[in-house]
């Protein structure tokens, strides 16, 4: 019942999401594939292969950032073992 | 005749894609690419604002540069920074000075702080909400500049994106 009442009372851009610790990561392909897509769309002639080249470009954005992911954790991962 | 044209053609546009993302391809007559730059924009923009509600998100006196990469998107961050000031009981500034307990919070009868702070409370967003929506909204922000300089250059290229490069005819010959 508290949780219905709390639903009925969340105003939706004035109130802020109670998000979980772990949705932090799930908020980012949404945005990589926005920025995919704006990015894609200022270089675009056409239309016709914007999409092909937004996804490409949101792979890339999607592994690069998952490398420099890695590289930090082995770089911290070092640091560790040496001190 | 033409050149004073192009040139207030692509004002407008920038202006037009400052105030509403996709606004200026519209008004250039790019529908398709209007539609794609305007949901790509607005939807980051508004999902950092439900993220983090509008009374901590959009807010000049509590992170002046995130308010100013958020008003890449000029038409959008002042929407809201007016609802920000409408809404809530406390604008923006009083919002602020509650937040990071300003001494003139601090100096208030006691009985005023915590109506000011129980008043406040379900506007404020905590981690992680408060950083991915700081994270969406200066994206949104940064990316509608990039918009704005699409816009301008297609306005004066007629249609031609801002990285497009054309061989000249006489090098495509001898190619």
């Amino acid at each position: 019942m508290s949780l219905l009442t709390g639903l009925l009372a969340w105003i939706p851009l004035l109130h802020p999401i109670a998000l979980p610790t772990s949705a932090r990561l799930w908020m980012f392909p949404p945005l990589a594939l926005c920025i995919a897509v704006v990015y894609r769309a200022t270089r675009a002639r056409t239309q016709d292969r914007l999409l092909r080249g937004s996804l490409i470009t949101f792979v890339n954005i999607v592994i690069g950032m998952w490398l420099i992911a890695l590289a930090a954790y082995l770089v911290h991962a070092i640091a560790l073992w040496l001190s | 005749m033409k050149p004073v044209d192009q040139t207030n053609q692509m004002i407008i546009a920038g202006l037009l894609t400052w105030v509403l993302p996709g606004a200026g391809h519209f008004y250039l007559g790019h529908k398709r690419l209007a539609t794609i730059f305007g949901l790509a924009i607005i939807l980051p923009f508004l999902t950092g604002v439900a993220v983090g509600g509008v009374k901590t998100s959009v807010n000049p006196h509590l992170n002046r540069w995130l308010f100013l990469a958020e008003m890449g998107t000029g038409g959008l961050a002042t929407g809201f920074l007016l609802l920000n000031n409408t809404v809530g009981g406390l604008n923006a500034r009083e919002t602020a000075d509650v937040i990071r307990k300003h001494p003139s919070f601090q100096q208030a009868p006691p009985e005023q702080r915590r109506q000011m702070q129980t008043t406040l409370q379900p506007y404020v967003a905590y981690y992680p909400a408060s950083d991915i929506a700081q994270i969406y909204l200066a994206v949104a922000g940064l990316l509608n500049l990039l918009a704005i300089l699409d816009a301008m250059t297609r306005a004066q290229t007629g249609g031609l994106p801002v990285y497009y490069h054309e061989l000249p005819p006489a090098a495509e010959g001898e190619a």
